[in-house]
C-alpha cells in the first residue's frame, strides 16, 4: 500500500464537490417537485381542502410506484429518459436525473407526513374565517408545517448522499464512487478512509444545520 | 340573527343514515347569549358548524340575517364568514405566530393595510386583557390566555356572531368563569350575539339567556335558564339541572335518619323567586309547636333570581306538622320526600 500524496487530495477534493454538486442540485429539483406532489397529496385526500378522490389516488399510485423500484435499477432503467433530458447518459449531470426521479417522491410523502401533522381545527379555524384554500396552504399548512418539513428534508438530503454513492454507476463520480473504485477495487485503502471519514462529516453537517434551522423556524 | 328551519345532517355511515342533526327548529335572536347543551354525540357540534356552513345541512334551512347561506356563491361565503367570528374548545391558534400575528391574521387575509391592521390588534388585546403578550408565542400561554387570544381573533374582523365551540371545555373552573365573563362583556359592549354549545350546565348556567338541550341530534327542550332549571320536563334535561343542583339527599344524611328510625316528616321546601328571601322556616318554628331540622340544601341564582330547596325534617305531633304544611305551601312549594327517592 502506497499513498500518493501528489494524487490523493485533489482526486478526494473533486470527488466531494462531485458529491455535494450532485446532492445539491438533486435536492433542489426534488424538493421543486416534491414539495407540491406533498400538498396535492394532503388537500385532495378524504376529508382534505380540495377533496378529489380520483386525484389523490393518481397521485398516491405515482408516487408509491417510483418509491418501490431501487435506485440502482432506477438509474439504468432510465437511462433513454435521461438521455432525452441532459442529451447524455453518463457523467455527473446524468447522475443528477435519476437522483431526482428517486427522491422527489419520497420527498412528497415526507412534506405530506409533515402537513399532517398541521392540527385539523387549526384548518378548520382558518376555514371559518374566510381563507380560500390557496391562503390555507401558504399561510397556515406551510408556515405550520415548515419546522418539520425542514427536518423532513434534512433525512432526504441525507438519503441522496447515499444514494450518489451509485452515481459511478454512470460516470457521475463523487465520494462513493471514488471509494468503490480506488478504495475497494483497486485496495487503496487510505482512498477508502479517507471518502468515508468525509461522507461521516458531511452527513453530520447536514443533520447540524437541518436541525439548527428547524429551531429557528419554529420560533422566527 | 340565526335561524333553523326544521335542519337536519344526515351522514352515511356504513352504508346507514346517521342523523347528526334532526330536524332541529332554533332561533337566536341579536344580541342574546343561546346555549346548546348536550352530552358528547348529541349532535351540538354539528349544529354550531351548521351556522357558517362548515357542515352543509342535508335538510332545511339555516337563515344568518334572515340569509340562507347555501345559496351563496363560494367567495360570497367566505365574505359572510368574515362577519362570522368562530371560538374552539382546543383553541387553534397558528403556532407558528405570535399573538399579534395570530389576531391579525383574519385581517390580513382579506389584505387590510398594515396600519390598520396594527391599530385594530393593538385595540383588542386591550380589550380581551393581553396587551402585554403580543410578541409572545401561543405555547408561552396558559389555557386561558390561549383562549382569550381565540377570542381576540375571532373579534377582529368586528363579526356580528361569535360561535363557541366548547369554549371553556379545557380550561379549569377559575379560568372558565373569566372567559365566561370576557364572553359577556363581548355582547354588551359589542352587541354580539353568542352561539354556544357546551356539555357543562354551569356554563350555560353563569352566562345564558336561552338554552336548548340537545340529544340525540334533537332539541328536546327549550327555553330561558329560569326556566329550564327551576322546571326541567325531559329527564336529560334533569340530568343536566342535577349536575349543579344537588337534588338528591345525600346517602349519609340517609343513613343517619333511618337509624334513628324516624325516615318519615321529611320534606322538600323549594324556594322560587321572592320566597327565597323569605325567613319562611324561621317563622314556622316560632308560630308552631315543631322542631325544623335542616337536612340539606342548596339556593342559588340564575340570571339574578335566587333559586333552591332545602330538606327539613320536621318533628312534632303529627297535626301539628300538617298544619305547618298547610301554612307553608302557601308561599313555597312543599313535597314530602320519602326515605328512598331523592
Amino acid at each position: 500500500m502506497q499513498v500518493n500524496l501528489m494524487d490523493f487530495w485533489p482526486r478526494i477534493w473533486e470527488a466531494t464537490y462531485q458529491t455535494l454538486l450532485m446532492v445539491g442540485i438533486s435536492l433542489a429539483a426534488a424538493t421543486l417537485i416534491g414539495l407540491p406532489l406533498g400538498i396535492i397529496l394532503v388537500v385532495t385526500r378524504q376529508g382534505g381542502l380540495l377533496e378529489n378522490k380520483t386525484l389523490f389516488r393518481a397521485f398516491s399510485s405515482v408516487v408509491n410506484f417510483f418509491r418501490s423500484i431501487p435506485f440502482i435499477i432506477l438509474l439504468v432503467a432510465i437511462l433513454p429518459f435521461t438521455r432525452l433530458i441532459v442529451g447524455s447518459s453518463i457523467g455527473t449531470a446524468a447522475a443528477v436525473v435519476p437522483l431526482v426521479i428517486f427522491s422527489a417522491p419520497y420527498i412528497a410523502r415526507l412534506v405530506e407526513s409533515s402537513l399532517l401533522e398541521v392540527k385539523p381545527g387549526v384548518i378548520e379555524a382558518a376555514e371559518a374565517m374566510g381563507a380560500t384554500p390557496w391562503q390555507i396552504i401558504r399561510r397556515v399548512y406551510i408556515p405550520e408545517a415548515l419546522s418539520s418539513i425542514v427536518l423532513n428534508l434534512t433525512i432526504a438530503t441525507i438519503g441522496l448522499v447515499g444514494a450518489s454513492a451509485m452515481a459511478g454507476f454512470v460516470g457521475g463520480g463523487g465520494l462513493g464512487d471514488l471509494a468503490i473504485s480506488y478504495g475497494y477495487q483497486r485496495f487503496e485503502t487510505d482512498i477508502m478512509i479517507a471518502t468515508v471519514l468525509l461522507l461521516v462529516l458531511i452527513v453530520q453537517i447536514t443533520q447540524t444545520i437541518g436541525n439548527f434551522t428547524s429551531k429557528k423556524i419554529r420560533r422566527q | 340573527m340565526i335561524q333553523f328551519e326544521q335542519v337536519s345532517k344526515v351522514y352515511q355511515h356504513n352504508g346507514s343514515d346517521l342523523r347528526a342533526v334532526d330536524q332541529v327548529d332554533l332561533t337566536v335572536h341579536k344580541g342574546e347569549i343561546f346555549g346548546v347543551i348536550g352530552f358528547s354525540g348529541a349532535g351540538k357540534s354539528t349544529l354550531i358548524r351548521l351556522v357558517n356552513l362548515l357542515e352543509r345541512p342535508t335538510e332545511g334551512r339555516v337563515l344568518v340575517n334572515g340569509e340562507d347561506l347555501t345559496q351563496l356563491s363560494k367567495p360570497d361565503l367566505r365574505q359572510v364568514r368574515k362577519r362570522i367570528g368562530m371560538i374552539f374548545q382546543h383553541f387553534n391558534l397558528l403556532e407558528s405566530k405570535t399573538v399579534h400575528h395570530n389576531v391579525a391574521f383574519p385581517l390580513s387575509l382579506s389584505g387590510t393595510p398594515k396600519k390598520e391592521i396594527d391599530q385594530r390588534v393593538a385595540e383588542i388585546l386591550e380589550f380581551v386583557g393581553l396587551s402585554d403578550k403580543a410578541k409572545q408565542y401561543p405555547e408561552e400561554l396558559s389555557g386561558g390566555q390561549k383562549q382569550r387570544v381565540g377570542i381576540a381573533r375571532a373579534l377582529a374582523t368586528s363579526p356580528e356572531i361569535l360561535l363557541c365551540d366548547e369554549a371553556t371545555s379545557a380550561l379549569d373552573p377559575e379560568t372558565t368563569k373569566s372567559i365566561l365573563k370576557l364572553l359577556r362583556k363581548v355582547r354588551d359592549e359589542y352587541g354580539i350575539t353568542i352561539l354556544m354549545i357546551t356539555h357543562e350546565m354551569n356554563v350555560v348556567r353563569e352566562v345564558c339567556d336561552r338554552i336548548a338541550v340537545m340529544e340525540s341530534g334533537r332539541v328536546i327542550e327549550k327555553g330561558s335558564i329560569f326556566d329550564l332549571f327551576s322546571n326541567p320536563q325531559h329527564p336529560t334535561t334533569q340530568n343536566f339541572v342535577r349536575t349543579v343542583m344537588e337534588n338528591d339527599i345525600p346517602a349519609s344524611i340517609l343513613d343517619g335518619i333511618e337509624k334513628r328510625g324516624s325516615a318519615r316528616n321529611i320534606y322538600r321546601v323549594t324556594f322560587v323567586d321572592e320566597s327565597a328571601g323569605e325567613p319562611v322556616l324561621s317563622q314556622v318554628a316560632k308560630k308552631f309547636d315543631v322542631e325544623v331540622n335542616v337536612l340539606f340544601g342548596q339556593i342559588t341564582e340564575l340570571q339574578g333570581v335566587p333559586f333552591g330547596h332545602l330538606v327539613v325534617e320536621l318533628q312534632g305531633p303529627d297535626q301539628e306538622i300538617l298544619r305547618v304544611i298547610n301554612h307553608i305551601q302557601q308561599r313555597v312549594s312543599v313535597q314530602e320526600v320519602t326515605s328512598h327517592a331523592g
